[in-house]
């Protein structure tokens, strides 16, 4: 597919469960390539805008363009990958059949998938333990075994939900690389974390408040905003106005 | 041992019940059901087995036979003739018939041995018993009431029993058998189902699903093409096994046992996934298995025949798929029926009916979103 200039645009969204304001009329827009960092506590309502990018929320109001269309559209998710916060994976099949799996359910055919289960199971650095069970690796494998199932099918945006959680630094960085070099080759990246490190790495960042888009920018804008040196103090001096 | 911390459990575990509505809802509602299920079905307020009753006799005898049954707590009679007797048994419209022979009177007066013949349908032995006793007390009855002004005597009973399908040569592992059949791959691929679907539930790989370009349609038909190749191989191995095994009488097409035991596992596939929708834990779709299996297994005539359960009982019957799972493979194997027999093609049609609805449900409440 032709690739549009603007990868994802949110518009107003709002959606509550129950009493709990989960999105409060938040807007975003992503260029395409661009490494997208949404920063934010607990609860803030990360996750929610992740997962109504993929049409897993409904919303109250609000709209959802991605890659050009209007969600809910379910041939659009052909194009995305989408890694949940918990590594959601069928435990009790190999590494393989897990990445495969997905890579078919995504509409690739047996032998593209075993192409891509390869690639990106290299990528994530686990093919010596592509015939282990998932059951019987650890956190941070699993973790990783996650990403490779949700860029196995090289969507153009890839949607990542605090991905490197359990992994050590030294791979953390090299996952970072990688997602650098992604994004040089189309990739819209869009990633949620909590840690301050990862944040630098983001083209921009938008800061995330009980549902509230508080502030966007690159690292540096946000610091010059904030008047501090520190993201982490950016991040803390930005939150307070709203509280 | 520390009383206080072994406490701390207890009341975990108390606060946990506090937070799982819908476990205590089963623990407490469940016995309810199940012990108000039996006592219907074991006799409070059930119906009768109908019996139609043909009296042939010459002499006083059969009439006051036949009044006397009328009244019977057993069965319920209704007296007519011999064509439409033989007509009502065959369409399933009693349980069995009894003719009174011409020379009755005349054999209890001479204090001989009578022999009414009981016409059995066969295929329920838990209706064959209600009918001779029935019999028994009434000839008893009727025979004391005449002894004075008739000078009967109380004549020994030996009714000649004529089984429609069926007979004196099965066992009650022929009986149960075929229906048997139905009740434990109905169980085992519903149980199997739910859990495995639930997991995927449970696990987030179906929001993974979800996330992707698949349809939920495709989702519920991966579900069956999976689970139906095992129900497959299973509902073949069961057959043979209990065919050729266990040696139970069949009349009819293995191939039809074969058709009907797997669309029952189509049901139990669709219905499994229908009622995960219903459980947020494992541990809640395990409580689904007492709630769907044990009422269908007692309501569905595998031992308590459909006929006998109060009417309002019999309407509950007839919503349960496993009804016409049971009384299909009954048809087959006891009745030899095929698929040019009304009763039978019935059974199929409405099981996969139940398959086409459940199918639709459970596609319907697949949501995409969480909320």
């Amino acid at each position: 597919m032709s690739t549009p200039a603007v990868a994802v645009c949110v518009d107003g969204l709002a959606k509550s469960f129950g009493t709990i304001r989960a999105l409060d009329s938040v807007s975003l827009t992503v260029g395409n390539g661009e490494i997208y960092g949404l920063l934010g506590p607990n609860g803030a309502g990360k996750t929610t805008l992740i997962r109504s990018l993929v049409g897993l929320v409904t919303p109250d109001a609000g709209t959802v363009t991605v890659l050009d269309r209007r969600l809910p559209d379910r041939a659009i998710l052909a194009d995305i990958g989408y890694m949940p916060q918990s590594p959601a994976l069928y435990a009790d099949l190999t590494v393989d059949e897990n990445v495969r799996f997905f890579a078919a359910v995504h509409g690739l055919e047996r032998h593209a998938a075993a192409q891509s289960t390869a690639d990106a199971l290299e990528l994530v650095d686990l093919s010596p333990r592509r015939h282990s069970v998932v059951a019987t690796l650890s956190g941070g494998m699993r973790q990783r075994v996650s990403l490779a199932c949700a860029l196995v099918h090289r969507p153009h945006l890839l949607l990542l939900d605090e991905p490197t959680v359990g992994v050590d630094p030294q791979l953390r960085a090299e996952l970072w690389q990688r997602f650098t070099t992604m994004a040089a080759e189309g990739t819209t990246i869009i990633v949620s974390s909590h840690v301050m490190d990862e944040a630098e790495r983001c083209g921009r960042l938008g800061l995330v408040r009980f549902g509230r888009m508080l502030a966007e920018g690159t690292s540096a804008e946000l610091r010059r905003l904030a008047g501090v040196e520190r993201l982490e103090d950016a991040f803390l001096v930005l939150s307070e106005g709203t509280s | 041992m520390n009383g206080r911390r072994a406490g701390a459990i207890s009341l975990r575990i108390l606060h946990q019940f506090r937070h799982d509505r819908r476990t205590l809802m089963l623990l407490f509602g469940v016995p309810i059901i199940l012990l108000g299920l039996f006592y219907f079905l074991t006799g409070g307020g059930s119906s009768l087995p109908a019996v139609d009753v043909v009296n042939l006799d010459q002499g006083p005898l059969g009439a006051v036979l036949a009044t006397d049954l009328g009244q019977s707590t057993e069965i319920s009679v209704t007296r007519t003739t011999a064509a439409q007797a033989a007509s009502d048994l065959s369409n399933d419209a009693v349980a069995a018939y009894v003719v009174l022979p011409p020379d009755l009177s005349a054999r209890a007066r001479n204090s001989d041995v009578i022999t009414p013949t009981v016409h059995l349908e066969g295929t329920q032995p838990a209706l064959t018993q209600p009918v001779l006793l029935a019999l028994d007390q009434s000839v008893t009855r009727a025979s004391r009431s005449l002894a004075t002004a008739e000078g009967v005597r109380v004549p020994v009973l030996e009714p000649s029993l004529d089984y429609l399908h069926g007979g004196p040569g099965l066992d009650t592992l022929d009986y149960f058998g075929g229906a048997f059949i139905g009740l434990v791959v109905f169980f085992l691929v519903f149980v199997v189902t739910i859990i495995a679907f639930l997991r995927e539930r449970s696990q987030g790989t179906l929001e993974r699903l979800m996330a992707s370009p698949l349809g939920r349609a495709d989702i519920v038909l991966g579900y069956i093409g999976g689970f139906m190749v095992v129900a497959a191989v299973q509902a073949v191995e069961v057959v043979v096994f209990t065919l050729y095994a266990l040696h139970v009488h069949n009349q009819g097409d293995v191939a039809l046992i074969i058709l009907l035991t797997l669309l029952m596992t189509l049901v139990a596939v669709n219905l499994a996934i229908l009622l995960s929708m219903f459980a947020t834990t494992e541990f809640q779709a395990v409580q689904f298995i007492p709630l769907t299996i044990v009422p269908q297994a007692l309501l569905s005539g595998i031992i308590f025949p459909v006929s006998t359960e109060p009417g309002w009982l019999q309407v509950v019957s007839r919503l349960l798929p496993l009804t016409y799972g049971v009384d299909g493979l009954r048809d087959v194997m006891l009745k030899g029926d095929g698929l040019a027999s009304g009763p039978l093609l019935l059974d199929i049609v409405v099981v996969v009916a139940f398959a086409v609805a459940l199918i639709a449900a459970a596609t319907a409440t697949l949501r995409r979103s969480a909320s």
